[in-house]
């Protein structure tokens, strides 16, 4: 009789499970409606399945703005990936990288002399002005370049050397240079668009230029107007940059003018992969105007370069400006010095 | 040297006159939060 009640009481136990796990069932379909769309209100309902369902999650306010309400959206995932993995991965492969190739290329090539020596002779390349829009593009470039990387690398390179406080107060600082200086800035990119476009066209000197690896390899000197094909694609980069640049940081300056959330996402990654390419662009361009070329620098320092440098460089421009000036326009330079 | 000096001159100039301007445009937090399309975030 024990026994079997026993496996009666056994029976009974396992009728109960099986009951229970029944049950559990249908409360678990209970978070889809009748049309198989998910039921927000279900209780176990998991943040996955409203976003997958809904694109976005709103909740309540009680700022009028509505915009405020919206707590989550799945793009708002793929943009913090981006910025916090992404970003950081494709700045560190250019801006390294590229640095990584001017110290090997110093070290094997070393500086470009200007082969026949100094003529002690100068001829003016780029005038006051010129020089002036120059320098203010270039000196925000840099303001802008370094306070924009502090967003992108500032927290685990800075942090840790300046402490918590020092890094609010120097990022703070940083966000304001970079959201001011973006206006002249901006304004520097578009009188560098307007001043030198007729001289950027691509031609077919450029294509023998390139071939002939514009004579930085070796002695060679490959014929070139006022900017050689290399000048020219810094000239697009900067242009097409800069407008890129301004463009996608004003549309972050001036949220929800322009464009919703997800535009401004856009708008920051556009900004961010442009931002690390041009900064390794101006990187190649600072190495070549400095270390890189002896006399190149002197072009935009007092703006006049020696003779034997433009005919060695720019030979086709020597000819126009002699054929412009006469052949003894070239100013006399008693105290010649190198650019380095 | 010059055009250098100059150039960091006039960026001064439209950096803080860009601050000045953007400033009036700002609108003070209270206001902001009361407006349906002002909110920043």
């Amino acid at each position: 009789m024990a026994n079997w009640l026993a496996h009666a009481r056994f029976i009974i136990g396992a009728l109960a499970l099986l009951f229970v796990v029944a049950m559990a069932a249908p409360a678990s379909a209970q978070q889809r409606n009748p049309d198989n769309s998910t039921n927000p209100t279900a209780s176990a309902v998991k943040e996955d399945q409203l976003l997958q369902q809904m694109k976005i999650i709103s909740g309540r306010g009680t700022i009028p703005d509505t915009k405020s309400y919206n707590i989550e959206q799945p793009a708002g995932r793929d943009w913090r990936d981006f910025h916090q993995y992404t970003l950081p991965w494709i700045g560190t492969i250019a801006i390294v990288g590229m640095l990584a190739v001017l110290v090997l290329f110093y070290l094997i090539r070393g500086m470009v002399r200007i082969e026949h020596g100094r003529s002690g002779r100068t001829i003016v390349r780029f005038n006051a002005f010129e020089r002036f829009v120059h320098w203010m593009a270039a000196t925000c470039f840099i303001v802008l370049g370094i306070s924009g990387l502090n967003i992108t690398f500032g927290r685990p390179l800075l942090l840790p050397l300046l402490g918590l406080e020092n890094f609010s107060a120097w990022s703070q600082w940083a966000k304001y240079a970079h959201n001011y200086l973006s206006f002249p800035f901006t304004i520097g990119v578009v009188m560098i668009f307007l001043m030198w476009i007729a001289g950027n066209i691509p031609n077919n000197v450029d294509v023998e230029w390139v071939k002939r690896g514009g004579g930085i390899v070796g002695d060679d000197h490959p014929p070139a107007y006022r900017f050689n094909a290399g000048q020219k694609m810094i000239y697009w980069i900067v242009v097409l940059g800069g407008t890129a640049m301004a463009v996608s940081g004003y549309l972050l300056m001036f949220p929800f003018y322009v464009t919703d959330v997800v535009g401004m996402q856009w708008a920051q990654i556009v900004h961010g992969i442009v931002a690390v390419l041009f900064v390794a662009a101006m990187l190649g361009h600072i190495y070549i105007g400095t270390i890189g070329m002896e006399g190149a620098f002197e072009a935009m320092g007092t703006g006049e370069v020696d003779v034997n440098w433009a005919k060695e460089h720019h030979s086709l421009w020597l000819e126009e400006e002699r054929a412009r000036t006469g052949p003894n326009q070239a100013q006399p330079q008693p105290h010649a010095t190198p650019a380095e | 040297m010059k055009a250098f000096l100059s150039a960091c001159v006039v960026i001064v100039v439209i950096a803080v006159g860009a601050a000045v301007v953007l400033d009036k445009i700002n609108k003070p937090a209270d206001e902001a939060f009361a407006s349906p399309s002002s909110v920043r975030i």
